[in-house]
């Protein structure tokens, strides 16, 4: 589905990612981990288009997108929740979920829709409310529900941990994982946070300094003590 | 009592031009968090335009037409040729160039219409009107101001809140980066915002010509008080703009009435500073919504 070849990618003389092979299948989560640093925002902002790379590939699908516009992007069905519930808090949820597709066909929008109130009923709920008097859940509930308002094939997912009770991120990630498996979407999930990361991801990768360390079955990499000892530091 | 009725019943129309004046520069506010400084002279120019289109045809819808298809072609014109390019680099600078931007279309107009100031005949009678004996401020042509102000101001609020355009436009003002994410072309969002902008001000240069009359520079005091009606209401508000707009029209009136014309833009400026000592956020602006 969506795989980076040798992708190096430089912030002036900083190598932020020096070489990454990565693949993200369909229908399970992918989970990049690894400390602050060790380029996971940079990886991301490179596959939704924010960021160019300096060499390697960008494949989706196929297809090379590397270098292409991230409202391209977004419209070939790779879509990305950044980092820090990305959410615009002077809209109305309404208005945020309609944002995350407003290129498409009324009726696709509301196939979509019904699939996230589906996913995250509060929303539903709090349909007509501005986005800024949601509690951090449920705003990283409309941030992904935005994003999947695109009907992605990929979903990206920067940090959702970020800030947020350890009980909320692992309910939604769970639904998120649930959602991968039923409708055969590729998640990809970057995490500081490894312990919630690995439990709903089947494939795990550890990043540091722009490099893969290791990668694998997610529960061989959770049990691995040298490799928490080393990169994850718990 | 009835001198204080009556200069009020005096400004609402002048305040609705403002208002029209002050939305333009809040919409090129929102689409590229800068002020547009030469948006009184982009009005000026198309001003121009209508009045040429007005003397040769005699119809002043078409005229008005006209305006509001220049303006939006001038604003999208100044935004590639002037903002775009400096603007990537610095925005100061960009904004010292909207001034070179006023500068060149008040020669420009010079060089085209002349110097001298012309007569725009307004549409229908612009005398007070006579209602039960007694004369009032407001004339036919004050009602026509303000009736097309108010469909302008209600077409931009539908536009702005009812549709998929409005909604791309509100999202690349408040978040880029995330609407584009979303999908949102957000560069043709800042080029619409241009083109709504310099619309709204060229049916604002035509609405305010027949009040008194037309030159390269006759509008200069325009901007003074439009400038100040964007500030106090926030620069991104909407409502700020229309409202405040309206509100420095009835003060203008009350001050030129009670007092001398002349003194209307001190006190405009003094209304600036106050807000901006007291309230540097403008009154519908949210926190950090500008930084002056």
């Amino acid at each position: 589905m969506l795989e980076t070849v040798d992708l190096c990618v430089s912030y002036g003389a900083v190598k932020a990612l020096n070489g990454m092979n990565l693949v993200v299948p369909r229908g399970e989560v992918t989970a990049v981990i690894g400390a602050n640093g060790a380029g996971k925002s940079t990886l991301m902002r490179t596959l939704a288009g924010l960021v160019s790379p300096q060499s390697g590939q960008v494949l989706f699908d196929g297809a090379s997108i590397a270098g292409t516009k991230p409202e391209d992007i977004v419209r070939n069905g790779l879509a990305l929740v950044p980092e820090g519930r990305s959410t615009i808090p002077e809209l109305t949820v309404e208005e945020n979920l309609r944002l995350g597709g407003l290129w498409r066909s009324k009726s696709d929008r509301g196939a979509s829709r019904d699939i996230v109130f589906d996913l995250f009923p509060i929303l539903n709920e709090r349909s007509t409310m501005r986005a800024d008097t949601l509690s951090g859940g449920e705003r990283q509930q409309l941030a992904i529900g935005r994003a999947l308002m695109s009907d992605p094939k990929c979903l990206l997912l920067d940090e959702p941990s970020l800030g947020l009770a350890p009980l909320i991120v692992t309910q939604i990630l769970e639904l998120v994982s649930r959602l991968a498996r039923e409708t055969n979407l590729a998640v990809l999930l970057v995490e500081q946070n490894a312990v919630t990361a690995l439990r709903v991801a089947t494939t795990g990768v550890v990043l540091n300094l722009g490099e893969v360390v290791k990668s694998g079955p997610a529960a061989e990499i959770s049990s691995d003590e040298e490799l928490r000892h080393a990169y994850l530091g718990y | 009592m009835t001198n204080f009725i009556d200069y009020l019943l005096g400004g609402f129309s002048n305040g609705a031009v403002i208002a029209l004046m002050a939305l333009a520069l809040v919409l090129v506010w929102r689409s590229t968090r800068m002020v547009n400084f030469a948006q009184v002279g982009q009005a000026m120019f198309t001003t121009y335009i209508a009045l040429t289109v007005q003397q040769s045809t005699g119809n002043w819808v078409l005229a008005l037409v006209v305006a509001l298809l220049a303006g939006s072609i001038l604003g999208v014109v100044v935004f590639f040729l002037v903002i775009r390019p400096v603007k990537n680099s610095d925005t100061t600078g960009a904004i010292i160039a909207t001034f070179g931007v006023l500068i060149a279309l008040q020669a420009g107009a010079g060089m085209i219409w002349g110097g001298d100031p012309e007569g725009f005949v307004p549409p229908v009678d612009n005398a007070g009107l006579e209602i039960g004996g007694r004369i009032w401020p407001v004339s036919l042509y004050d009602l026509l101001v303000l009736a097309v102000t108010a469909v302008l101001v209600i077409g931009l609020t539908l536009l702005f809140t009812k549709t998929s355009l409005g909604l791309s436009m509100r999202a690349s003002a408040f978040n880029p980066e995330v609407a584009r994410l979303s999908g949102v072309r957000v560069n043709r969002m800042l080029i619409t915002g241009w083109a709504i902008a310099g619309a709204t001000g060229a049916i604002g240069g035509v609405l305010i010509a027949p009040f008194s009359t037309i030159s390269p520079n006759s509008f200069d005091i325009l901007l003074v008080f439009a400038f100040t009606a964007a500030v106090i209401g926030g620069l991104d508000s909407l409502i700020g703009a229309v409202t405040f707009g309206i509100g420095t029209g009835l003060v203008i009136s009350l001050v030129s009435g009670y007092s001398d014309s002349g003194n209307a833009p001190i006190v405009a400026l003094v209304l600036l500073a106050l807000n901006l000592l007291l309230k540097p956020d403008g009154v519908f602006g949210h926190h950090g919504s500008r930084s002056v």
